[in-house]
């Protein structure tokens, strides 16, 4: 579902992202960690069409990166933690509406798939009510129910539990495990390992634009012979730094 | 998909803006209000000064002789007579507006028919004083009259042999609309002008900056809709916006002219269909171009406040070939004033409203204006589809 083919990234001198190269399978959740600008978000944002590449390119549910990125963003939902980036004066309903319309869907397209979305989030009591007032774990359910209105193939989540309490934090996660059973391809990026081990297949361990490692859990933790998924990745991340 | 994202993305927009109340007020309401009650309160305080030199027009009156023209004043309801022991240090105090000196001899070289030498002291930086002395000249010409009538009638002359000549003056605007014209013709460039910058100023922040700001803009980068049917789409809700509140100012001024008690005491000004249409086409694309250039400022900008200081200057910088040209007659403007950037567009204004359709000045502001738009539309997209810009944070 999505191939990434020796993908860089460089903001003026900084190599951000250094041809980097791994695939996610359908219905696949692939962790992409690293430390805080290890090249994540900007991975993601290329693999989003917001960025283009300086050099290489992937394709996105069999669709260019470069030349094919209307095609790409039709495909794609993405989850950012932080801010949600909701409409304040607009209702949960017209918030979802506008993207699913930016989305190219038809009025009566958007009315069922929101109405579905309304009942797998329980959000009947609120939706039609000004997002500005909403809590944040209302919120959040508005951010998730937009990321994936259009129905799309793949799913990015950038850090999307930054900054969120426990129950919030749990509805992102079953969210996300809802997104593997629906056969979606996930790329979930984090820094949290406890999460990262709970949610994720598979691990792509980026450090300063370049991936350092790319395996299940279970072989990452085989192959550095400790079973403490935090202690491997500083362990990872040190041998990388040379130390 | 084009059109229709355009249409979705600027609908959205207005929706969104129409239920915000704070901009609601800061870009219709005020604007409507503002000069009334700015115009109002001008005229009522410049009648209340008019007023208390009507009714109390404090003078001290120096005349050791006691001549007929103190008696004069004395016998004038208006005038208050003060003793003083100092009159210019009164006059600075306001305790009187005015003094008169009348010199000793007054009556006997009124009598010899010699001129004589009358001394008003008055304080020329304060409006009362100036007004007082307007009204004591006025009287003593009054006098003076009386004087000179007395005297032709001993020589039995008619006082007919003072004035040769009567003028008739007949103006080509309407009398009670002349004043209002002039008003009309230095201010409305001036404000058109500010209105364009200003109008669209709030709204192009908030669809800017705001949306990067709140998080918005992200996740409006990653729909399947391109990035120029996001700008054109909030391009025309800035321009819309901006018209209105311009609009909204505009009916404030002509509120303000015709209420009475205000600065134009009421004068009404009549504008032929052709000049209204002409004057809002200016307008519109006025507002087009400023609307295109604080969005492309706006977007690079990371937060409203850094957006706000952004403009401001952009707001200074228009100010200046606006302001130099917003005395200047309309009748006889050199052409090239209609080549300087917004000085071309005061120009043109002046002349629409003077009722001058000059075909090349029209051109060429015209051709100007068309060039500002594109370029700032250009400017505009240039911001949109740089990464730099979108994601400065």
């Amino acid at each position: 579902m999505i191939e990434i083919m020796e993908l860089s990234k460089n903001f003026k001198k900084i190599l951000a992202v250094d041809a980097i190269n791994f695939h996610v399978a359908k219905g696949e959740i692939v962790g992409l960690v690293g430390e805080n600008g290890a090249g994540k978000t900007t991975t993601l944002r290329m693999l989003a069409t917001m960025l283009k590449p300086s050099s290489g390119t992937a394709t996105v549910a069999g669709y260019d990166i470069v030349s094919q990125s209307s095609q790409v963003r039709g495909e794609i939902g993405i989850l950012f933690g932080g801010e949600v980036g909701l409409y304040d004066r607009l209702t949960g309903r017209e918030n979802i509406g506008y993207f699913a319309a930016l989305n190219g869907m038809t009025s009566a397209e958007t009315a069922a798939s929101i109405d579905e979305l309304i009942g797998l989030l329980d959000m009947e009591e609120y939706i039609d009510r000004r997002v500005g007032k909403f809590s944040r774990g209302m919120k959040q359910k508005v951010a998730i129910a937009r990321s994936i209105v259009h129905q799309p193939s793949v799913m990015f989540f950038d850090e999307p539990t930054a900054g969120l309490d426990v129950s919030a934090t749990r509805i992102v996660q079953d969210f996300i495990l809802h997104c593997k059973q629906e056969e979606k391809a996930i790329i979930f990026s984090s820094h949290s390992m406890s999460e990262v081990e709970k949610l994720c297949d598979r691990l792509v361990i980026i450090h300063k634009g370049e991936i350092i490692e790319d395996g299940t859990v279970s072989q990452l933790k085989a192959k550095f012979g400790n079973d403490n998924l935090e202690d491997v990745f500083v362990q990872m991340v040190g041998d990388s730094n040379g130390n | 998909m084009g059109t229709k994202v355009i249409k979705l993305v600027f609908l959205k927009e207005l929706k969104d803006i129409f239920r915000d109340r704070k901009t609601i007020l800061m870009s219709l309401v005020i604007p409507l209000v503002i000069f009334p009650l700015l115009f109002y309160f001008m005229g009522s305080s410049m009648d209340r000064s008019a007023k208390q030199v009507e009714d109390n027009l404090t003078v001290t009156i120096v005349d050791s002789g006691n001549s007929s023209l103190s008696q004069y004043f004395g016998g004038v309801e208006e005038v208050k007579l003060v003793e003083s022991s100092d009159i210019r240090a009164d006059i600075r105090t306001g305790r009187i507006l005015a003094a008169i000196e009348i010199p000793d001899t007054f009556d006997e070289d009124i009598l010899a028919e010699i001129p004589t030498n009358l001394v008003i002291h008055y304080d020329n930086a304060s409006q009362s004083s100036q007004m007082a002395y307007t009204v004591l000249s006025s009287m003593i010409e009054g006098y003076s009259k009386t004087v000179v009538a007395q005297r032709l009638l001993a020589r039995d002359i008619s006082d007919d042999i003072l004035t040769p000549v009567v003028i008739d003056s007949r103006t080509t605007v309407a009398e009670e609309e002349g004043f209002g014209k002039l008003m009309l013709s230095m201010l409305l460039p001036l404000m058109l002008v500010i209105f364009s910058i200003s109008g669209p100023m709030g709204v192009a922040v908030d669809l800017g900056a705001g949306e990067k700001e709140r998080g918005t803009l992200e996740p409006l980068l990653t729909t399947q809709t391109g990035r120029l049917s996001l700008l054109w789409g909030k391009f025309f809700a800035i321009t819309v916006m901006g018209l209105l509140s311009t609009i909204s100012s505009l009916i404030g001024l002509l509120i303000s002219m015709r209420q009475s008690g205000g600065l134009f005491q009421g004068s009404a000004v009549t504008l032929e269909p052709v000049t209204i249409v002409l004057i809002g086409l200016v307008t519109l694309l006025l507002t087009m171009f400023f609307g295109a250039l604080e969005l492309s400022i706006s977007i690079y900008a990371r937060s409203f406040k850094e957006a706000q200081t952004y403009i401001s200057p952009l707001m200074l910088v228009s100010f200046i070939p606006t302001y130099a040209t917003y005395l200047i007659d309309a009748k006889n403007i050199d052409t090239y004033f209609f080549h300087i950037p917004l000085a071309n567009i005061t120009c043109l204004l002046k002349e629409f409203l003077a009722g001058i359709y000059d075909l090349s000045h029209i051109a060429i502001t015209f051709s100007w204006i068309i060039i500002y738009i594109i370029a700032a539309v250009l400017f505009a997209r240039y911001m949109f589809s740089k990464e730099e810009v979108i994601f400065r944070t």
